[in-house]
Parts: C-alpha cells; structure tokens; sequence
C-alpha cells in the first residue's frame, strides 16, 4: 500500500539530505586529510568532462544490452577499483583488500537473497549505500585531486541537468533502468525502504554532490564550502524531493521519477559563475596545498642517526 | 588526464614494439607536463621511472639492450651500405645479436665516417639538416639528420627537462655554442618553443658582448672554455652573483674542471653547473654528472659499452675506456652508427653506486679523448683531465687551460703560456704540479702563442659589428 505524497516525499527527502550531505562532507573530510598518489604526467581538463559525459550517456545502453553475470561482473570490477583506489593510502593491502572484500561479497549476496521482506530491502540498502557512499568519496577526491576544478563539475553538472531531463522526462529510460535493476546487486546508487516505498539517489548525483563540494573547497576555501553545501542540500536534495509533492498535485501519481541534475545543474553552474565573479580564478592544488585548509600530518622525528653527508665530488689524476 | 595516459600509453608501445614514435605525441605530452606543473607544481611521484625508465633491474636493462641491438643492426644491415658490408664481413646474422656478441663486429671509427659519409645514410629516411663536428680533434665529419629525429629528440628532450625541473616557460636561455652546431641549435631552439621558454642564441661571440645579455638569461648552455672566458669577462667587469638570475649552467664537450666550476658558482649565483656528454655522431644519447661526479648514460636510446684504451676488450674496473655507443632504431633514424668509437675516455668504477642516479649504471667522469692521453709508461698514464685540473688550479686562474703535454726521455713536459704560472716561479709552478700528482718538466712559450698549444672551442669565434664603428652606407 503507497503511503499518502507528503509522506513519501518526506522520507525522500530524508534520504536525499542524509546522502548528498554523507557523500559531500565524507569526500570533504578525505580531501583535507589523505592525499591520494597520482600519476607522473596528467590532470584533469574539459576534454576529460566531455569522455565521462560521453561515458555516461552510453552507460543506460550498456546496462541494457549485456547479460547480467556480465553486468555485475563490471560492476565488482568497478567497485573494487575505486574502492582500491580511494583506500589504499588509509589500509595496508591486506585489511584493504579484505575490507572490499567483504563489503562487496555482502552485497552480492544481500542482493540475491535478502529482498524478500521489508527488513532485508533495508538491510541490502544499508550495506549498498555504504559502498555507493564510499566509492563516491573515492572517485570524486580522484578526480578533483587530479586536477578537475568546480567549472569542471559545474559544467558537468549543467550537463547532467540536460541528460537528466531528457531521458526522465523526454525519453524515460532512466525510470525504466532504475524498476528493472533496483535490487540488483551493486545497484549504483544509495537508498533506503519503508513499506513499499523507496527513496533513491544515484551514484552520478553523489559524484556530482561531493566533487562539486570539495572543488569548491579547493577553489576558493571555506566561504565557497559553505555555498557549495547550501547548494546541493536545497538544489540536489530539498528540491527535488520536494516537488514530487507539486508533481503529485498536478500528475497524481506516485511513483515519478524525479531528476535531481535537473535542479542542481543549473544551480551548480550559476553558483560557479557567482563564486569566480566574487573570487576570481580557482586556486590550483599547489596553491591549495600551500594554504591553511590543509590538515596537515605532524612531521616525522629527525631520524636518530644522523644520515651520512653527500661525499663531494673528487677528481684526480688516473694512472693505469 | 584520460588522454595523457592515452599518450603515455603509445609513447610506452612504440618503445616496447621498437616502431617510429609520434613527435607529435611526445609534444602534446611536454604540453601535459606543464599542466601538471602548473596544477600541482610538481610532476607525480612515478616520474623518474617515466623519464629514466624501468632499468634498475639488470636483467631488464640487458633484455632492452639486446631487443635494441637486434633492431638498429636488422635495420642498419637492410638499408646501409656500410653495414651491410660490416656484418656480413663479420658472418653475423644482424636480428640474432645479442650484447655478448658485439666484439664479433669491429667498432666504426670517425675515419669511417668522414671518408664514407654516403655509405651511413639509410635509404628509406629523407634528409632534413646536416651538421657537422667542430673539428678540434681533426677533419669534421658531416652528420645528417631526418625531420623525424630532429622533432623527436627536440619533444624527449623537453619532456625530460620539464619533469626535472630544468626548464620551464618562464626560463630564458642563453646558447654561446658555435653557430655552425646547426642540431645543438636546432634542438636548443627546438626544446625552448615547446616548453615556452624563451632562447637566445649568441654563439661564440666576443664574451662581453654575451654578459651584458646574460643577465636576463636564467639557464646558460655552453662549452667549459668559452664559460671560463666569460668568467674572467665577467671578474674583470667587477660583475657578481646579484648582476645574474641564471639557475643553470649546461656545460659540455671539453673538461670541466673543479676550479672553473667553483669560480663559476661563485661569479654566476648559480650552484647548479651540470656537466653533460652529448656528442653529435652518437646523438640522441647522452649523460649525465651526478654530484659524485660518475657519468651516467641514458640507457633508453641506445647502448653504451666501455672498451680498454689498450686491448679494446670489455674494460675491468678500475682500467681506462673508451666509450662506445650504439643509438638505437627509432631515435636514431638518418645517418646512424653501430658500436661508435668516440674516443672519449672514462674510468671504469668498482662496486656499488650510491649517487642520486645509482639506478642508472655510472662510470668516472671524461679524462679527455684517447688520443690525447699521455703515456708515461706502460702502467703511467697522465689524463689530459688530470692536466688541465692541475692547470686551471694555478693561483693565477689561467682560464681556459692552454698547454701543451709532451713526453720527452719518459718524463712529461709541459709547455705554457709565460702568464699562466702568474707569480709564481718555475719552481713553485713545478711544486704546484707535484701536488696534484703530476712531475713536469715545464717550458714556456709566449702568451701570443696561447692558442696554438691547444685548441678549444672557445676558438670558433664569430664576429658580430658590435663594438666596432658602424659600415659606412649600411
């Protein structure tokens, strides 16, 4: 039995706050405390926004088209990467790998059997978000570590909004891809269940969440976090949640599916252009490296033997 | 990023599989390193294996050595003339060699080159610039270089120096090498456009001339002799560390020794003197001084082996050898060597490095060329490093060292300029040189004759109407 709209969009918006502020304040507090490894030579630029847009615009077709063992064989793959990723500088190898280990065996096997009562939906989702949350930390400290500044994510959030609305409301594939594969094992988003009801947010949407907070942290410091986190609780959770009630007064019905890059795209693209009026030009990682909004790790003891000077260099006549 | 990894990606293949490179990719990665330098202000910390490669490990080293042997021999047989007479005189089969087997085929001498230049163009490769050696040890040899080599090595040459630190596009650079050093020039030229550094190129002019443009320069690339030239300008224009921004000094070609190098630092503000090899008939490889002072090659472009100066076998350590090396196929590709003689010497080390490039494998700095060694006696034998140490240490700073090392009834002789002892008699001269190993015999010529003693590149002047009444009509 549906519970009455108010309800509904109550415990959506519960979610959606408890999600977007998890993602964003997690990826935050990673942010200013581990500094992941990267690679000798690269960082991110626009060319790269538009290969993970193009990435994501494909994506629905993919999980249309290849069969399921293959479908969450990517999605295992996927997960321990990014999970790999993002924890290796906290956990030695062997709890790291046990610890992914266990998360995602979890999920594969909550997913298969657990979904037959309320309590197990709930369960499943519990220990589905925890790895959705996790690997969105992840991914988004990857990318913004890397070098992705908050233009990038505004843009790529300007982006989603169109995407988002085209195929949710133009061309509903998304509303199709979310009521065959939720319960999926490894479904890619977070969310929880009362009763027949589910309230969902996405992997993308929590991406879009954390990186355009802890861009903006980097960009600008603590008077941009504080815009970037009003942004995307009233934008990407409160709004969208909310309208489902002015959507059910006009519509009456229940189960839309509500676009939250749809609200938050454009509101993340107005922020930005606001905050480079206001600021200027983001902050490079260097320059944010080199400021005070970086926790920094005491420094290590001197060693207690002192290291052997560099031998100057020698030069003298050679007899053989 | 995605892109970059993509670039490295092909970068890394083309190396592996031993195809032609993209200078083009190469470019666009000097172009990503600077992105990454602007962002993070330092390149990622896996970027030493990137420049230097993998070789820490000697069996992987080897396995590179040989895969590059086998394909510049395969090719150089199938398109040279000179080679293909060479391995087959030698009954080689050129795809099978392997780096034990090398002694099987006789190193090629500049002899070679300069009297057969045609037979050492491959015939599948378009020429693009010929340059020529300085001639100071004797008749030049003329060295053509294809488009590809000359983008290419520019592109790597870039790409090292930006993820060392070495250049950037704020850096200006001063190049008092000759003129006529048409690829030194090129590829100084060529390195500063991609980094968007800024390049001036004087040559050997007149060394006042140069000061008064060093001072805007940040990174200086020249011969020893003409930088103790332009030390002695500078000290005797009264100019010090605050007339300089250079952070660099490249220097290359001759000795360099410790007495010019610490004079240098001194005038110039500058701590960094690096002393490098890079020899046109062997290019693109070239080494590197560390700050223990071993030479270390780079190991990527080509294979270099230490031959005994007296036997012409693999050298022990301790022993005297000449450098031989062979550029490997794709980063040689016009007119390339196989097992180059370049008679420059170096002294084999013994045990473990433990310099800041141990990974690579080092030797002993340049002594000077091998036919230029002085033999004392069968186990005597007097560098001409040892020489010009010896003199450019004299208190009266006679820069740069002309002199000339004679033997005569088993003693050395060494004949020099009247002012180069400065005050000090002939006796304490004498006494000066025992300290720094050497018992002479000296002579003395007048200082008009300086130059003839012993010719350095700082020779190659190049006039300019700078300082001179202007031409009439012009």
């Amino acid at each position: 039995m549906n519970s009455p709209q108010w309800v509904l969009s109550t415990f959506q918006l519960v979610v959606a706050l408890i999600a977007a502020a998890g993602a964003s304040l997690g990826g935050l507090l990673y942010f200013r405390r581990v500094r992941m490894d990267r690679p000798a030579i690269g960082r991110f630029n626009g060319r790269d926004v538009c290969i993970l847009f193009t990435l994501l615009v494909i994506l629905p077709a993919f999980y249309l088209l290849v069969p399921r063992w293959a479908l969450e064989s990517l999605l295992v793959i996927t997960y321990m990467g990014a999970l790999s990723i993002g924890f290796q500088p906290l956990l030695r190898p062997v709890p790291l790998w046990l610890g992914i280990g266990v998360l995602i065996g979890a999920d594969l096997w909550l997913g298969q059997h657990a979904l037959g009562t309320v309590f197990g939906w709930q369960v499943f989702w519990t220990e589905n978000s925890l790895i959705v949350m996790l690997a969105a930390i992840s991914v988004a400290n990857l990318y913004v570590q890397g070098g992705m500044q908050l233009r990038h994510v505004a843009w790529f959030a300007a982006g989603l909004a169109i995407y988002d609305s085209i195929f949710t409301i133009g061309f509903p594939i998304t509303n199709l891809l979310v009521r065959d594969f939720v319960g999926y094992p490894l479904f890619p988003a977070m969310g929880m269940r009362i009763s027949f009801n589910e309230a969902i947010v996405g992997l993308g949407d929590l991406l879009v969440y954390a990186a355009f907070t802890i861009a903006a942290f980097k960009a600008y410091g603590r008077k941009a976090l504080r815009v970037a986190l009003i942004l995307i609780l009233v934008f990407g959770a409160a709004m969208p949640t909310l309208s489902g009630l002015l959507i059910n007064y006009i519509d009456a019905r229940l189960d839309v599916i509500i676009p939250a890059q749809t609200w938050f795209g454009p509101a993340a693209l107005v922020g930005y252009f606001m905050m480079r009026r206001r600021w200027g030009r983001e902050r490079t990682m260097k320059e944010y490296l080199a400021s005070t909004d970086v926790v920094r790790r005491e420094p290590p003891a001197p060693p207690a033997i002192p290291e052997e000077p560099t031998p100057e260099a020698v030069s003298k006549p050679v007899s053989a | 990023m995605f892109e970059t990894g993509v670039r490295q990606v092909r970068l890394a293949m083309g190396m592996v599989w031993g195809r032609r490179l993209s200078p083009e990719n190469v470019a666009r990665l000097v172009r990503d390193a600077l992105g990454t330098i602007e962002e993070f202000g330092e390149p990622g910390a896996d970027v030493g294996e990137l420049i230097d490669g993998p070789l820490e490990d000697p069996a992987a080293r080897k396995d590179l050595a040989n895969r590059g042997v086998q394909r510049t021999a395969a090719r150089l047989a199938a398109q040279t003339q000179f080679y293909e007479r060479r391995f087959a005189a030698a009954g080689v089969k050129p795809a099978k060699l392997d780096v034990d087997a090398l002694a099987a085929i006789p190193v090629t001498v500049k002899r070679d080159l300069v009297e057969r230049p045609e037979d050492f163009r491959c015939a599948d490769v378009p020429s693009y610039l010929t340059t020529r050696t300085t001639g100071t040890t004797g008749r030049p040899a003329e060295i053509w270089l294809s488009r590809y080599e000359m983008d290419l090595w520019s592109a790597m040459g870039a790409l090292a120096g930006v993820l060392r630190g070495e250049i950037g596009p704020t850096d200006v650079m001063q190049v008092n090498v000759s003129s006529r050093a048409t690829a030194s020039v090129h590829l100084d030229v060529a390195v500063c456009r991609l980094v968007g550094a800024g390049c001036r190129v004087l040559g050997i002019v007149p060394p006042d001339e140069s000061l008064e443009s060093l001072t805007g320069a940040t990174l200086l690339a020249t011969t020893p002799s003409y930088l103790a030239e332009l030390e002695t300008a500078a000290r005797q224009r009264g100019m010090g560390p605050a007339d300089f921004r250079l952070r660099t000094i490249d220097v290359g070609g001759e000795v360099l020794s410790p007495s010019l190098a610490r004079a240098a630092r001194e005038t110039f503000g500058v701590d960094n003197i690096r002393d490098l090899f890079a020899m046109t008939e062997v290019a693109p490889v070239t080494g590197r001084t560390c700050r223990q002072g071993h030479l270390h090659f780079d190991l990527n472009m080509g294979l270099v082996e230490y031959l005994d100066v007296d036997s012409g076998e693999p050298a022990q350590p301790g022993a005297l050898a000449t450098v031989v090396v062979t550029p490997f196929f794709p980063f040689r590709d016009c007119m390339p060597v196989f097992r180059y003689d370049t008679r420059d010497v170096v002294e084999v080390l013994d045990g473990k490095l433990t310099c800041e490039l141990s990974a690579m494998p080092g030797v002993g700095q340049l002594v000077g060329k091998a036919d230029q060694l002085v033999r004392l006696g069968p186990n005597d034998i007097v560098t001409p490093r040892a020489l010009v140490e010896a003199v450019e240490a004299l208190p009266a700073r006679p820069w740069p060292a002309r002199f000339r090392s004679t033997v005569h009834d088993g003693r050395l002789r060494l004949t020099l300029p009247f002012s180069t002892i400065g005050g000090l008699g002939e006796a304490e001269a004498v006494a000066h040189f025992a300290d720094h190993g050497l018992d002479v015999d000296l002579a003395f010529v007048s200082d008009d004759e300086a130059t003839s003693l012993r010719p350095l590149r700082c020779d190659l002047h190049e006039t300019t109407f700078a300082g001179r009444p202007a031409v009439i009509g012009a």
